[in-house]
């Protein structure tokens, strides 16, 4: 039996000419993405219908909890009010992460199991970085920065530049694509054990029996809760902490 | 239908996922961030009103109690005095009727008495007058003998009176 894992499916290709980049891909990705976002939004809109001041509803309530812990998140990581503007970035980047990690428990193909996507996000991340830098120290001090402690440093402080984005995207990246392989090889495990189990029942009953993979029931649904729901969780957490963190740091120069 | 390559950033999508973030970003504070912080901008502004006015109700209420406390305190001396005037009063009253009580009193008793004397003086002139006749009778029978009667009732009356100084 053999196992494969494919890249997200290409539904519709738009030839563009653009030498380097291509053509348009309307990937699953890209779908699923859409649909990730469609679903937020329509989320906070059926969360914020009909607020009030007083005599609040449960779903204004949750809408208030949630922009409270968004707030609270971002304020005492960074410790002032000053990196307010992060904090619908940081949602954005939370609300799509979570969601599009966990959508692939209804079967669709996470967005997030496409590098594109987290190299996309990673990239905003590092450009808001160097931007702060830049503010912070002017594009001398930002550039003299690479310098320390000695000049030799130089290419290593580079390299740890660009080494921000790439870990955050791949650690993104490896993790939920990780529990993609991992799912599919105990699906695939659990259907051979189970053929071969109730193989061995003679007669009709076993090659019927066998040709279901039974075994497939259950058991990947508590794998399914560490390398989906925890680690998706875990993911969207910790990528959202990396970016106020590094803004953070790279604003305080 | 193809499939793109498992690890790799794809330009394009790579691309499309930037702008879904800012879409998603502005879509975020559009419909959450906006309208949520509104109103805990107005709850807040709402806590802050009322905090306000209670304390501007708690200050009136305190000046308003002190109002009331002095001018309480000045309606119970002014109670204090009109009752000191009245008290004051009341004895004065009480002083005169007594004095003026006394001095009827006094002035019928000397009246009174005047009349006892004055009384006392007819009585005794009646009497005498009395006694003088049934004496001048009396002794007119003893004697038998006319006497003026002008002189006998000089020597009676003197006799009377000699009687009445050394009764």
């Amino acid at each position: 039996m053999n196992f494969e894992i494919a890249g997200s499916k290409i539904y519709y290709s738009i030839h563009t000419g653009v030498p380097v980049l291509g053509d348009f891909n309307i990937t699953e990705t890209l779908v699923v993405s859409w649909i990730v976002m469609a679903i937020i939004t329509l989320l906070c809109i059926f969360l914020t219908r009909n607020m009030s001041v007083e005599n609040i509803s449960k779903r204004q309530a949750v809408a208030e909890m949630i922009v409270e812990a968004a707030n609270n998140l971002v304020r005492s990581n960074t410790g002032s009010n000053r990196f307010d503007w992060l904090i619908p970035l940081v949602a954005a980047i939370f609300s799509t992460s979570i969601i599009s990690n966990l959508i692939c428990l209804v079967g669709l193909r996470s967005p997030t199991a496409d590098l594109s996507t987290e190299a996309a996000w990673a990239v905003v991340v590092f450009i808001i970085i160097t931007g702060c830098k830049i503010k912070a120290g002017g594009i001398g001090g930002y550039l003299k920065g690479f310098t320390t402690p000695i000049a030799v440093m130089t290419p290593f402080n580079i390299l740890s530049e660009l080494a921000t984005p790439v870990s955050m995207a791949c650690r993104h990246f490896g993790n939920i694509l990780s529990g993609i392989v991992i799912d599919g090889l105990i699906y695939a495990a659990l259907a051979i054990a189970s053929s071969a189990i109730f193989g061995a029942i003679p007669g009709a009953v076993g090659d019927f029996l066998s040709q279901i993979p039974i075994l497939s029931v259950g058991i990947p649904a508590v794998l399914g809760f560490y390398f989906d729901w925890f680690t998706g969780c875990m993911q969207a957490f910790i990528f959202s902490m990396l970016t106020i963190m590094y803004i953070a740091n790279a604003a305080e120069g | 239908m193809g499939t793109q390559e498992l690890v790799g950033v794809i330009p394009w999508t790579f691309i499309a996922q930037i702008c879904n973030l800012f879409i998603q970003l502005w879509l975020l504070k559009k419909f959450l961030f906006k309208p949520v912080n509104e109103i805990l901008e107005k709850r807040k502004a709402l806590a802050d009103k009322e905090i306000k006015d209670a304390r501007a109700a708690k200050a009136e209420a305190r000046s308003m109690k002190e109002q009331y406390e002095t001018s309480l305190s000045k309606a119970q001396a002014e109670a204090a005095d009109i009752v000191a005037a009245a008290q004051k009063d009341a004895q004065r009253k009480a002083e005169t009727v007594v004095k003026e009580a006394e001095s009827q009193a006094a002035h019928i008793k000397a009246k009174a008495e005047a009349d006892i004397e004055q009384e006392k003086k007819k009585a005794i002139n009646e009497a005498k007058d009395t006694i003088g006749g049934l004496a001048m009778d009396i002794a007119g029978k003893v004697v038998e003998k006319e006497i003026n009667e002008k002189d006998h009732k000089k020597l009676i009356e003197e006799f009377i009176g000699n009687v009445g100084e050394a009764s």
